[in-house]
Parts: C-alpha cells; sequence; structure tokens
C-alpha cells in the first residue's frame, strides 16, 4: 500500500516521527510512484522559495531604523513630539491672519523631493504611484493634499529625520472686483 | 535566556536576529518593501512598547512575527481599494520594462508572478502557514506558536497548501504544452 501524501508531506518537511519515518524511507526505496510525488512537492517548495527576497534588498535600511528607534527609546534626550511642543502652539496663531505658505526642510533638500527614490522615501504610499520621473495619478486618493501637516511630520518624525520648518505669511489676495470688469 | 523588551542589549540582539525575517514575512503579505519597512519598524516599536519579559529569544521572535503578520494583514484590508488600483497599473504592460530586463530577469519575474498569484489564491489559513513554513525556516513546531494552533494542525495546512499549489502551478504547466 502507498505512503498517505499527508504523511509524504511531513516526512519532507522532515517532521515525521519514528517509527513512520523509517518506514517511509523504506517504501521510497523501491515505489517509484511515491518517489515522484515527493520529487514533486519538492519542487514546489523550491519554487517558494526561489521567490524569496534578497537580503541586500530587505536589510537596506536595518541599520537605519535600529538608529532610529534606538533614539527614540534608548537614548538621552530622546526628541518627543518636538512638533507638539512648538508647532501646534505656534502655527494657528500664525495661520489665522493670512493665507501661509508651510515650507519644509529635510535634511538639505526640499519637500518633494528631487527624484522619485527621495519622494518615496517620504512618502512611500504616494512614490508607489511614481515612476521612472513622470508621476501617474492612479486615483486623487492618495495625494499629498490628502495628508494633514501633522501625518507628514508626524511620520517624517518617525523616520528619524531633522525637520526644519519656515512659515511665511503672505499678503491676503486682493478679492474686491475692478469695476471695469465686472461690466462685462 | 530571558529577553527584556526594554533593556537596550536585549532589544538590539533581538533586532539583529529577526529584522530580516519580519520583513521577509511582511514582504509576501504587502509586496511593497518601504511599506514593509514600515511595519517591521511599528512591530518593533511595539515590542518596545509592551514592556515585556520572554522566557528565550525564541519566544520573543514568535511574538513578533504574530505582530509583524497581523499589521500586514490590517495593512492589506485598510488599503484593498488603493492596492488593488495601484496592482492595476503595475500589470499593465509595460514595454520599457521588458528592455530593461535581461532574459533572466523576465524569466525570474515571470516565475515569481506565477507563484505569488498561486499563494494568493489560498485561502487565509492555508497561505499564511506554508509561507511561514518556506521562507522563515521555522519547524511545525514553532509555527503552532506563532499562529496559536496546534502541530497537527499545521501539518495539515502545509498538505493543503501544497496540495492545491501542485493543483495550480502543475495546471500553469499543461497550459503552456
Ligand atoms: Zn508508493
Amino acid at each position: 500500500m502507498c505512503i498517505d501524501a499527508q504523511m509524504l508531506s511531513a516526512y519532507l518537511d522532515g517532521e515525521l516521527a519514528e517509527p513512520y519515518r523509517t518506514q517511509v524511507k523504506e517504501h521510497l526505496e523501491h515505489c517509484p510512484a511515491c518517489r515522484h510525488h515527493l520529487e514533486d512537492m519538492r519542487e514546489i517548495g523550491d519554487r517558494i522559495r526561489s521567490t524569496e527576497y534578497p537580503s541586500q534588498m530587505l536589510d537596506r535600511n536595518k541599520d537605519r531604523i535600529l538608529s532610529v528607534l534606538d533614539a527614540k527609546y534608548f537614548q538621552n534626550g530622546r526628541k518627543v513630539g518636538f512638533f507638539r511642543r512648538r508647532l501646534e502652539v505656534s502655527l494657528p496663531s500664525l495661520v489665522t491672519a493670512a493665507a501661509a505658505v508651510v515650507f519644509i526642510f529635510i535634511g538639505s533638500f526640499m519637500f518633494f523631493g528631487t527624484s522619485d527614490e527621495q519622494t518615496g522615501e517620504i512618502l512611500p504610499s504616494f512614490a508607489v504611484q511614481a515612476g521612472n520621473g513622470s508621476v501617474r495619478y492612479v486615483s486623487d486618493a492618495a495625494s499629498l493634499d490628502n495628508f494633514t501637516l501633522e501625518e507628514i511630520l508626524h511620520y517624517l518624525d518617525s523616520k528619524g529625520y531633522n525637520v526644519d520648518i519656515s512659515i511665511k505669511g503672505l499678503q491676503p489676495l486682493d478679492t474686491s472686483i475692478p469695476a471695469a470688469e465686472s461690466a462685462e | 535566556m530571558e529577553i527584556k523588551s526594554t533593556d537596550r542589549d536585549d532589544f538590539r540582539r533581538v533586532y539583529d536576529a529577526d529584522y530580516h525575517l519580519l520583513v521577509q514575512v511582511i514582504m509576501h503579505i504587502v509586496y511593497n518593501l518601504e511599506i514593509a519597512e514600515d511595519l517591521t519598524q511599528e512591530a518593533f516599536e511595539r515590542f518596545y512598547v509592551k514592556n515585556m519579559t520572554f522566557p528565550s529569544e525564541e519566544d520573543a521572535r514568535y511574538w513578533l512575527i504574530r505582530v509583524a503578520k497581523n499589521l500586514a494583514l490590517n495593512h492589506i484590508r485598510r488599503n484593498k481599494r488603493e492596492i488593488e488600483m495601484v496592482e492595476k497599473v503595475k500589470r499593465m504592460p509595460s514595454a520599457a520594462a521588458d528592455e530593461k530586463d535581461g532574459a533572466s530577469e523576465a524569466i525570474e519575474r515571470e516565475n515569481r508572478e506565477e507563484v505569488r498569484r498561486a499563494i494568493d489564491a489560498l485561502p487565509e489559513n492555508l497561505r499564511l502557514v506554508i509561507q511561514l513554513k518556506e521562507f522563515s525556516g521555522l519547524d511545525y513546531k514553532s509555527i503552532s506558536k506563532v499562529l496559536g494552533i496546534s502541530e497537527t494542525n499545521v501539518k495539515v495546512r502545509v498538505f493543503r497548501a501544497r496540495k492545491k499549489l501542485e493543483e495550480v502551478l502543475r495546471g500553469d504547466e499543461r497550459d503552456v504544452y
């Protein structure tokens, strides 16, 4: 009688206990059909494992993330919600008077990085849609407009960026309509 | 050796040992490296914040894999619509990509896509078990601890997943010839 397929699967994983293991082994020696089935299962496993992602890819940010976590949890003077302290207090009062333009500098480059890679590092879900320099809008659900300033800052902070913010107050728009044009 | 999640040395040891595995496991659920890295970071943050003492490094690992897996599944569920849209765009035939890749890269990508489709088609309870089995190098006992199911259950699910994958992937081959 041939070996139950489930037993064969456990045998393949080295998880079959004695005395079954020895019995299966002996059966396999003189049964081409079961040997063939075992090979098939092994091949499936090989194919699945061949889709494993390579180390250099998976580990590219291993050190960086560790230092972020280390700074956040283990170092003295850990930076706790820097924008909570400074920004939340000051922003509303600044914005009330006039339209305000907010510039955010990350390290040395501007918010909308100069390459996909930079943009991707800042906002992955945005960069997913940006391929090779040209931005393809899949939907309007994930443009930067849908992130509040706080969300953006929070994200950058969690990534360990040093964020520099400057706010410029602008003149309010002149919304009065000149008489000549309104007549048209 | 006991592991205290808020101890700096313990944390580093666990991070060093398990980071790679967590990204790998999450990648095979979300298929996006930036997101996988984010969720891996999140898993380690929870590990610290939880402030737990684990009886061994292995127990810490099982806990982390479980959390990582749940974070990844939640991410998929929450972002189902957006992910589908991005996928649609990615699957659009792109001549540029084919030209850029060599023949072997194209075949490799093809194999990856095919296996991915086959695995994605499995019911969730089978999918996770076979992924953990093949990608994590964990044995049945460890997988049973990660998933909170019995060892026998792991054995049965690994087998069922294999059987289904065999059907799908073999079926593909028959289509070709
Ligand atoms: Zn046989």
